[in-house]
């Protein structure tokens, strides 16, 4: 590997290809600055290119996602590494960082790979689609999920036994295993920090039964089965493939809740529930849904209507924390916990059960600095150096975060706070 | 004339062929004349799709095509550049709304949504057939930015601007900087005081040559467009001489005769008719307020500073883009709204803020020592009966900080919450659980059932049910009663009319769309930032102000711009001046003009925004709108109607 390094040059490296990293590439590359984006995953988008709709305006996230990351990935400002990692970044001088990035090998030629699908159907290997949420299966040869930038095969080499069922069936040979990780050394002017957040894991209150209980899902899952490219085209049990009529959310599922480390509220998780609320009340007409909640945070602009809008359609709202879950026989599952109204401890059935998993900071990008290392705030968010005057500061000059790198954010805010980092940076980088 | 046209019919992923049978669409409109190639298509406007329309166009030499998906307002620029990368003239891509046209408005009736979406992609078609090549029109953009406000947001996005090589004028209606944050002392989340963050930014932004601030100063006139506004700015002096004599000045103000409240205060305090603001407020010389001042001339004896010579002036500035940082109003509340104006123990969180602040080491107000504190949440936001529907975001933070602050600022002081519910959303949770922990009452009503105030014999008496213990009824006797106050649009926000800044339901400034376009308006080369467009912290103020600037920058960096060619044109011969377009006309883009010896309607091509307000009202039918002339709208209708 190392004989083969390839070097490159760009006035910014973005490192994390969700909304908030996208938004950043693009407002630089339009103003005339090259940037590479380096992206963890097989394809740009992050989080949001995997939701339903989007509160409070209930655009499908697909139509909003996709145009933003096929001009991403069309602009000849912006040149995009998927399925890569940043190794280190280390600061020589004021605009000038060296990294080393590896792009771990897809085993698929992109530029050949016309997404025909074949070698998904003759790939014999089926095992848990991560981008469905685990609801599906995929095969070792896959498309990551329809609406992927870029929309190219990969195989998964962890799980492939190397049968070459796919070689044999691509018609434009562009499959091969022969392809190794590529070492790339790359200076920058200026880094962007957008590696987003992590989901709380909701095994961490076994009280809630989720992994144990098959009709407990996260918000997540439920955020698939009601996306336009969801799994069964209905939303559906996964216990049993049942059409669930009588559906409960739980909120601050493992947000402010000091026992779990999590002091702190997550911002998204009251609205992407009433939004989820509303999606399920148009296309579940006859269910009943209820949001067990501590307070609803319907703070930005729209949010309170929007609210009111979910009140007005008819879904309930019950003050109170959920304190354990048990499961019956049928698979329904009955929810215990304080009802605030009534001061009193009550019991309900469900027949199936959203968590609301809350936002966790991505530590990834503590590693990478080197030398100078990037600053984290208590939380293990990037820091924010002068979050009042210029939030997309952290401590090293030159390096700016964007989006919930720095803390919980929804996509206006995100958005937002992307334009702010995209801005410093240009800044940084003209001022020179 | 025989064009060889592409047809794509979008599902949406489901949004639109749930209700509209898209493959029954296609079949339709394959045979119409021109038509080449009909598809359907899961997502028109994924990667996948763009790229097998580019190849479709390529290979099979298309003249036009006609994408029927979503709003253009989504996606327009997306298949325009889908035809421009096929090397077809954009303007030779027709769009169709068949989904809040067609899907989302009949969900209903799938067959009328079905027959509808045919008929509107034959209307397309139709258009398309006579869709001619356009050029975008090129015109000057001026490197430089007008900034109006020059609070936390303007001030911010004008360092920005600066740094990036931009001119940036910045226009400032008080005759000081800093906006509200000039006015809070320690603030969330970062304990900083509003003057540290006010003397920093104000320091940064006199340091550079290339911003030219303007206090006292109003735009009072705005014509122009994208790439080239222009700016009638009025300054108002301020009739006192920059250098001045510290201990004069005290007397003089001393000498004032005129006292009247003093907003820096939200009148809680009064001032002179002559006064300053040090040490938070800058610049840091003081101003004579000539609304209130009577010429009286007791100043003038003493300090010889005070010069009523000075003259108003009118400054005209051009710039290629303008971004609005007005900022809020605090909500006002009505008399007796919760006990406002019948006690002089209810203040409002703004005058509470000043208060703790001027205060130093005992709470006192009005005479009165204050311990115990309720807060009122909510006073002015989620009305349920009011025009105020919105939550303000900022105000359980801030009323949660500021009885923290009071509590260890003042001895003795105990804080009653009555809450609507807290939503210190995100980091700032950590102060609700600071405050709880502390021992702050926290009591809860929904809006139904608000908190009561009653004002008896000089007491008051704050009740509520509590759900938070089953609906007791329980009673609070504050010494102080505190309404947590949201934010409101400005009270005098006439800028907006200036520049025809649309508003959202909530009447702030509203931006094209939340997420796709933040910080633009619909008015093209305006962007707006800060709590101008809806309630804002400061740091959410500032990352949209960020945001705005880099937009701003890139109208005006490249020193040109490309505008829409689909403008009005007039016909010089059949004009015969009668002026009603000039009127029809809401972006003042049409004007007389002498040619030779006939009066005539001249469009402005930059103003012009093809709304096509000007055609109907022409007697003689001498206005064309391109891409919408009589013939292809009428051909759009003929294929409408035929169905
Ligand atoms: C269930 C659910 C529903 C939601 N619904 C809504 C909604 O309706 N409306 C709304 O406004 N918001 C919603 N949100 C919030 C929204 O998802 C976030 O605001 C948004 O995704 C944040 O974008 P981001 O770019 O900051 O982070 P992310 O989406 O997390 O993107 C970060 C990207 O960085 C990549 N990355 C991470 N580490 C590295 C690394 N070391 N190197 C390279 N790349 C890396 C990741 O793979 C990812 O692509 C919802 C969230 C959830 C969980
Ligand atoms: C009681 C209270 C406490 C707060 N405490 C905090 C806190 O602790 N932490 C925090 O983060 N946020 C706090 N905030 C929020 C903070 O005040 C706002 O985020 C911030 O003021 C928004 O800045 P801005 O520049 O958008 O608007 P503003 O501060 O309102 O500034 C706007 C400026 O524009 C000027 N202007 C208006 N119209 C015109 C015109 N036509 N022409 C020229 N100039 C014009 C105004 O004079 C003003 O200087 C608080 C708000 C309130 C009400
Ligand atoms: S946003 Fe709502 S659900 Fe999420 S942590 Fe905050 S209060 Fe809980
Ligand atoms: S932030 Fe709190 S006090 Fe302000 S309107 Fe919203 S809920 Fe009410």
């Amino acid at each position: 590997m190392a004989e083969n390094i390839k070097t490159a040059n760009y006035d910014a490296l973005v490192i994390g290809a969700g909304i908030a990293g996208g938004e950043a590439a693009l407002n630089l590359a339009n103003n005339g600055f090259s940037v590479l984006l380096v992206e963890k995953d097989l394809s740009i988008g992050g989080k949001m290119i995997l939701l339903s709709k989007v509160f409070p305006t209930l655009d499908c996230a697909a139509c909003i996602t996709t145009p933003k990351m096929s001009e991403i990935s069309r602009h000849h400002g912006i040149t995009i590494f998927t399925g890569s990692e940043v190794q280190k970044v280390v600061k020589k001088s004021e605009n000038s960082f060296e990294a080393v990035v590896i792009k771990q090998p897809r085993y698929v030629v992109e530029d050949d790979c016309t997404a025909c699908q074949l070698c998904e159907q003759a790939c014999p290997v089926v095992v848990k689609d991560q981008y469905q949420y685990n609801l599906v299966g995929r095969k070792a040869a896959f498309i990551p999920f329809s609406i992927a930038s870029p929309r190219v095969a990969a195989i998964d080499i962890e799980n492939c036994t190397l049968c070459g069922a796919c070689e044999k069936v691509c018609p434009t040979k562009c499959i091969d295993f022969t392809m190794e990780a590529e070492e790339y050394h790359i200076t920058a002017g200026a880094v962007i920090v957008a590696t987003g957040f992590r989901l709380f894991d909701p095994l961490k209150i076994p009280r809630y039964g989720y992994g144990q209980y098959k009709n407990v899902l996260t918000s997540m899952e439920m955020e698939r089965q009601l996306a336009p490219t969801r799994p069964f085209n209905t939303v559906l049990r996964p216990g049993d493939g049942k059409v669930p009529d009588k559906i409960a959310y739980v909120l601050c599922t493992g947000s402010r809740d000091a026992t779990v480390g999590n002091p702190i509220c997550s911002q998204i998780c009251c609205m992407y529930s009433i939004k989820q609320a509303q999606l399920l009340m148009g296309s579940l007409p006859m269910a009943d849904v209820t949001i067990y909640y501590i307070n609803i945070r319907s703070f930005g602009k729209g949010f309170e209507e929007f609210y009111e809008q979910a009140k007005g359609m008819g879904v309930n709202f019950i003050k109170g924390k959920i304190g354990k879950i048990t499961e019956k026989e049928n698979g329904n599952l009955i929810l215990r916990y304080e009802d605030i109204n009534e001061n009193k401890l009550k019991e309900s059935e469900h027949d199936m059960v959203v968590l609301s998993v809350g936002v966790l900071p991505n530590t990834d990008a503590a590693g990478i600095f080197r030398e100078q290392k990037l600053e984290f705030d208590h939380l293990n968010f990037v820091g924010q150096k002068d979050p009042l005057a210029s939030p997309a500061e952290t401590n090293i000059k030159g390096v700016f975060v964007a989006g919930t790198a720095s803390g919980p954010m929804d996509i206006p805010d995100s958005i937002l706070s992307a334009g702010a980092a995209s801005s410093e940076a240009m800044r940084y980088l003209i001022r020179k | 004339m025989n064009k060889k046209l592409g047809v794509y019919i979008c599902h949406c992923g489901g949004n639109i062929s749930d209700y509209i049978d898209v493959e029954k669409v296609k079949a339709a409109v394959a045979g119409e004349d021109g038509v080449y190639l009909a598809k359907t298509t899961m997502f028109a406007c994924s990667d996948a799709t763009q790229k097998e329309m580019v190849e479709d166009i390529r290979s099979n030499n298309l003249d036009g095509i006609v994408v029927a998906s979503c709003s253009p307002k989504l996606h327009l620029l997306t298949f325009r550049a889908v035809s421009e990368r096929a090397l077809l003239n954009k303007y030779n891509y027709v769009h169709a709304n068949i989904r809040e046209q067609g899907s989302w408005a009949h969900s209903d009736d799938k067959a009328g949504a079905t027959e509808k979406a045919v008929s509107l992609v034959k209307a397309a078609i139709a258009k398309v057939r006579l869709a001619r090549s356009l050029d975008p029109i090129i015109i000057p953009s001026k490197k430089a930015v007008a900034i109006i406000g020059a609070g936390v947001a303007g001030m911010r996005a004008a360092i920005e601007l600066a740094d990036m090589g931009c001119p940036v004028t910045l226009v400032e209606r008080e005759y000081f900087v800093g906006g509200r944050v000039a006015q809070w002392d320690v603030m969330f989340t970062t304990n900083q005081t509003g003057k540290e963050l006010v003397t920093r930014l104000y320091n940064e932004v006199i340091a550079r040559d290339n911003i030219t601030l303007l206090t006292g100063a109003e735009v009072v006139a705005n014509s122009g467009s994208i790439g080239d506004f222009t700016l009638k700015i009025k300054v108002t002096p301020r009739y006192m001489k920059e250098k001045c004599d510290q201990n004069n000045l005290l007397k003089a103000i001393e000498a004032c005769p005129v006292v009247v409240p003093d907003d820096f205060n939200f009148n809680i305090t009064s001032r002179k008719a002559i006064y300053h603001n040090f040490p938070g407020e800058f610049p840091q010389y003081p101003v004579i307020d000539i609304k209130n001042c009577t010429r009286c001339g007791e100043c003038e004896k003493i300090c010889s500073s005070v010069d009523f010579s000075q003259q108003e002036q009118t400054v005209e500035v051009h710039v290629g883009s303008v971004v609005m940082a007005t900022g809020f109003d605090p909500y006002t509340p009505a008399e007796g709204e919760f006990g406002y104006k019948l006690s002089d123990f209810v203040v409002t969180l703004p005058q509470f803020k000043r208060l703790t602040d001027i205060n130093k080491d005992n709470l006192v107000y009005n005479g009165r020592e204050i311990r115990n504190i309720a807060y009122i949440y909510c006073v002015g936001s989620r009305q349920s009966e009011g025009d105020n529907k919105y939550c303000s975001r900022y105000c359980c933070t801030s009323a949660i900080h500021a009885s923290l602050e009071a509590r260890n600022k003042f001895r003795n002081v105990n804080n009653f919450h009555f809450t609507r519910g807290i939503r210190t959303y995100g980091k700032q949770e950590l102060l609700y659980a600071e405050s709880l922990r502390k021992g702050d009452v926290y009591l809860q009503a929904y809006e139904e059932n608000p908190p009561l105030v009653e004002v008896k014999d000089g007491q008051i008496t704050v009740t509520i049910n509590d759900i938070m213990t089953g609906g007791r009824e329980i009673s609070v006797i504050p010494d102080l009663l505190v309404l947590v106050t949201g934010m409101v649009p400005r009270a005098d926000n006439s800028i907006a009319s200036k520049f025809k800044l649309p508003k959202g339901r909530d009447s702030f400034f509203n931006e094209i769309h939340m997420k796709l376009r933040p910080v633009e308006t619909v008015i093209d080369g305006v962007t707006i930032s800060g709590a101008c467009q809806g309630p804002k912290n400061i740091t959410e103020s500032v990352n949209s102000a960020l945001s705005a600037a880099a937009k701003s920058y890139s109208f005006v960096n490249k020193g040109e711009l490309a505008l829409e060619p689909i403008i009005a044109g007039i016909d010089k011969d059949l004009c015969t001046w009668c002026g009603e377009c000039e009127k029809a006309c809401p972006f003042d883009a049409i004007k007389k003009e002498k040619q030779g010896e006939k009066e005539i309607a001249v469009i402005n091509n930059s103003v012009c925004k093809g709304c096509g307000m000007c055609l109907p009202v022409c007697p003689v039918n001498a206005i064309n709108l391109i891409a919408f002339s009589d013939r292809e709208i009428e051909s759009m209708i003929d294929a409408l109607v035929s169905v």
